[in-house]
């Protein structure tokens, strides 16, 4: 049985037994290349369930705050968003069961679509490490290690850290990799300044990133508020957008997972990883603390230490 | 072409505390110029977006009535950055008015007619306007009996206060106030809208009714058992809007704007349209 | 008429000393519609611009006017925009926005003069589309890869060369002022037969869609289609026909300034009271609102779909929530 196959198996049962309400997984997307995220309530319907190199959503998002009784299909980055999520009392254990996926990393459209000069891909068969693409003029085999993610390629935690069940064989875990960040860090500040801002002119303000983060859930967001208003809400001002997102990541300094959902989701391709994940690095190296990794640690910012760094304060 | 988002400038002569809490404020306007108050002809039941400079605008009933000439009238409670930013302002300064936007109330179509108006809270404002319109010399005799109902929370919390003392003393209208809790000192009548409404049973050709949902809803019922077809109660509507022509999309109901199409709707208009507002 | 691909640069170039020209260039990886001086910036071979043709007339944000207040009084400085433009090469889609966006901006009482300004003093050069992407479905929605409705002049792709025809009044005069080249008859075949063959997906039937949808605002079907939405802006921002936007002041010290920015039913504060009370309080509603809006609302006041089928909001959705799918499921209830 592949994955797909045992994924339907494992939903099917929990619906029959009505041990859940409903299995919040994927389904095939409209598109190639497209998974969408999908929600089983009979096990007819589990049938639509799929596993591919596509299912890129953080599924975290769909079993915040529920009250009935869900089954999630969790990759390793969703599994990271849930324990964050839990610890933070957004998302109750006991009536949540975790089916985990070890994942080997999904493939970004962006850079699919660069690599085959933006035609119209029609037709895509996986074949396990490449993606053959087909459309109207051409034909192309892709690495799928070549055209992942940026936050797939460097994910240490493949495999989900708690599960209920796991589906497969566990992946072996991998090194920390924060070389895009160092090479970052390397240029001036003028550099990283004029980076970031022709980054922040291409926003325009849909907050698709921060409504596909999973830690991003404030019932009101500082940007909507209007009074008062800490920020313009015009998409015009690169330094505006600028700030939304630097809030953003300092509302997450110890909270994001590094599951990339917010680069994945931006509609207009802005390289939002290099902050966070900057934030990502800095909380490791100075207080040792990665968010979701397990339901042990506390979360780092309930934590106060006396060997805590704090030279930033003034 | 006229440009509709450009407001124009007046003076605000009177900024009053309405109520005993202090959220309520009237403002009074004064026209700059002649001309001005030629071009800003309005109806009872239209509304006006009132801008402080340098903070925004927003959208408020109208609470005047075109019979009091050389004025514009607003009554505002303090909820958002531009009511806010009103309440402090002080008398002299210069505000932004534009408009009068949205329908008003049929007050051509309700001619020769009697008329029931309840009010709850500070959604008074129009109801002030129309109450003023009907009451002029000029215009009391084109309208048949009066009655109008209105109540607060409490004594402190009723608008024009000096107002509802004389048209109490007039015979040309029936006025019941009412208050929601038993308070030492007042002599009118205690109970929510819905029950005072239904004690009252008015008998007229139309009723105008204005106030929280939660009032609406709970006297509703008692309007259609008082014998008021849906075609003979008029509302008005309170979505949030922004331009007020008809364009930004914020009070769109059904295929209805609140802010051109409305805010007054007969009660068989609204229930052809979804219930989101 | 007929210009050959390798004139359009200097044909570009030349509109451009007279006309503010606007064409879709590259720019940070993606097509978007910019200014140009130099014909060479123009980039018309690509398919559709990611942002669509609206931001031309209907900037996302935009200074309505300014103002200042002195000892003097309040002086108010309008910002209508009055420049004589040409716009380069727009997707026949894009252009039939603009011919539903002109039913909003303007009513039987007031007139958007910022929108209508823009609208009055821009000729629109419409591109048929030769080559359809998988998601274009502009034929289901009558519109179409070759619709010249909107466009003032029109240029269809051979190849080698453009065939251009004069639409308007508007366009034949500035047609006029260019001489170009007569097409010749095997040409102008070529160029019929292409607009006569070229469809995109046409298989979402709309017919009868805005009556079904009308007895359909209780219906438990809306319970379900918004479920796998975040509730983020992306296809209300991108899509050529949403134009609801929000006003609001900007003051730095005693100088200030209204403008205008996109906004989007899809979120919550969009519709929140200042009493606190909001009347589409969850995705569902929201997505219902959508919907509705569309393919039932718009056609109620306008007589006419509120969607050409551009196909952004489906590229660009970050959960595939395809409104080809969501159209069909509703064809589909009973």
């Amino acid at each position: 049985m592949n994955t797909t196959e045992k994924i339907r198996e494992v939903a099917k049962q929990l619906l029959a037994d009505q041990k859940v309400d409903l299995v919040v997984g994927f389904a095939q997307g409209t598109l190639p290349l497209r998974s969408t995220p999908y929600f089983a309530r009979t096990p007819e319907q589990a049938e639509n369930l799929i596993w591919s190199a596509t299912c890129e959503n953080n599924l975290a998002n769909f079993v915040r705050k529920r009250t009935d009784k869900v089954a999630v299909i969790a990759k390793g980055c969703d599994v990271r968003a849930i324990v964050a999520l839990i610890k933070e009392g957004q998302i109750n254990r006991e009536n949540l069961t975790i089916i985990g996926v070890p994942c080997e990393g999904m493939v970004d459209r962006k850079q699919i679509c660069q690599a085959i000069g933006c035609q119209d891909i029609l037709e895509v068969t996986d074949q396990g490490a490449e993606l053959s693409l087909k459309g109207k003029n051409f034909e192309k085999t892709l690495a799928k290690a070549d055209v992942m993610f940026g936050s797939c390629k460097t994910c240490q935690y493949n495999t989900p850290v708690i599960f209920d069940e796991l589906i497969g064989e566990a992946l072996p875990a991998k090194e920390a990799n924060y070389d895009d960040i160092a090479a970052f860090e390397a240029l001036s500040a003028a550099e990283r300044n004029a980076f970031i801002a022709k980054e922040m002119e291409k926003c325009i303000r849909c907050y698709a990133c921060r409504q596909a983060c999973p830690m991003c859930y404030c019932s009101e967001c500082f940007v909507d508020c209007g009074a008062p208003a800490w920020i313009g809400k015009g998409a015009q001002s690169v330094d505006d957008n600028a700030l939304f997102q630097t809030v953003r990541v300092l509302h997450l300094a110890g909270r994001c997972v590094d599951c990339g959902a917010c680069e994945r989701a931006c509609p207009m391709g802005i390289k939002l990883s290099l902050l966070n994940r900057k934030m990502v690095k800095d909380v490791k190296g100075l207080f040792g603390a990665e968010a979701g990794v397990n339901l042990n640690d506390p979360p780092a910012l309930n934590v106060h230490q006396f060997e805590d760094k704090e030279d930033f304060m003034l | 072409m006229r440009n509709p988002y450009l407001p124009l400038p007046m003076k605000l002569v009177k900024n009053f505390t309405e109520t005993s809490d202090k959220l309520i404020h009237t403002f009074t306007l004064e026209y700059l110029n002649e001309q001005d108050a030629e071009s800003f002809q309005y109806e009872p039941g239209q509304f006006a977006e009132l801008m402080v400079y340098g903070k925004g605008e927003a959208p408020f009933g109208i609470a005047s009535s075109p019979t009091e000439k050389g004025i514009l009238k607003f009554s505002v409670a303090k909820v958002g950055v531009v009511s806010n930013a009103l309440h402090m302002l002080e008398e002299g300064t210069i505000v932004g008015v534009r408009g009068p936007l949205g329908n008003s109330y049929p007050l051509e179509q309700l001619k020769g007619k009697s008329l029931t108006i309840i009010g709850g809270g500070f959604a008074f404002t129009t109801l002030r306007s129309t109450i003023q319109y009907i009451l002029d010399p000029a215009n009391r005799g084109d309208y048949g009996d009066l009655t109008v109902i209105y109540g607060a929370r409490n004594p402190g919390l009723l608008l024009y206060k000096d107002e509802l003392a004389a048209w109490d003393a007039r015979s040309d209208i029936n006025l019941i106030t009412t208050i929601d809790r038993e308070v030492e000192g007042w002599n009118g009548r205690v109970g929510f809208i819905p029950t005072v409404t239904k004690e009252v049973a008015p008998k007229t050709d139309y009723a105008i009714i204005c106030g929280p949902p939660v009032m609406i809803k709970f006297t509703m019922p008692v309007l259609v058992e008082c014998g008021f077809t849906p075609d003979r109660i008029i509302m008005s509507l309170e979505n949030r809007m922004k331009c007020g022509i008809g364009m930004c999309g914020r009070c769109n109901v059904g295929s209805k704007y609140v802010c051109k199409d409305g805010p007054v709707f007969t009660k068989a208009q609204l229930d052809q349209l979804p219930n989101e507002y | 008429m007929i210009v050959s691909k390798n004139e359009i640069a200097n044909l570009l170039t030349q509109l451009a000393e007279t006309y503010r020209v606007i064409a879709p260039v590259k720019k940070d990886g993606m097509l978007q519609y910019a200014a140009i001086k130099n014909g060479e910036q123009a980039c018309l071979d690509d398919a559709n611009t990611k942002k669509p043709g609206k931001e031309i007339l209907f900037p996302q944000s935009e200074e309505l006017f300014n103002y200042t207040i002195s000892a003097e009084g309040i002086r108010m400085q309008d910002n209508v925009d009055k420049e004589a433009t040409v716009v380069f090469g727009m997707r026949p889609c894009d252009v039939k926005s603009l011919v539903l966006l002109d039913n909003v901006f303007q009513n039987d009482q007031y007139t958007d003069v910022y929108y209508l300004t823009r609208r009055a003093n821009t000729i629109i050069v419409g591109l048929g589309c030769a080559q359809p992407a998988a998601t274009c479905f502009c034929s289901s929605v009558g519109c179409g890869p070759f619709a010249k409705e909107g466009s003032d002049i029109f240029l269809t792709d051979l190849g080698e060369a453009y065939v251009i025809e004069g639409i308007s009044d508007k366009g034949k005069e500035l047609l006029a002022k260019l001489s170009l080249a007569e097409a010749g008859a095997e040409q102008k075949a070529a160029a019929a037969k292409l607009q006569a063959e070229v469809t995109a997906d046409g298989s979402i039937n709309i017919e009868g869609l805005a009556e079904k949808l009308g007895g359909m605002f209780e219906h438990p079907f809306w319970e379900s289609l918004h479920e796998k939405c975040i509730g983020c802006g992306a296809c209300t921002y991108l899509c050529p026909t949403c134009h609801c936007f929000d006003i609001a002041d900007e003051a730095k010290d005693c100088d200030g300034c209204r403008v205008r920015n996109w906004d989007a039913c899809m979120f919550p504060l969009f519709t929140l009271h200042g009493s606190g009370h909001n009347p589409r309080t969850g995705g569902k509603a929201r997505w219902r609102q959508r919907l509705m809006h569309k393919f039932n609302y718009f056609v109620d006041r306008y007589n006419a779909t509120a969607c050409v089928g551009c196909g952004r909001c489906i590229k660009n959705c970050p959960v595939n929530l395809d409104i080809r799918q969501a159209l069909a499921d509703v064809r589909a209830l009973d």
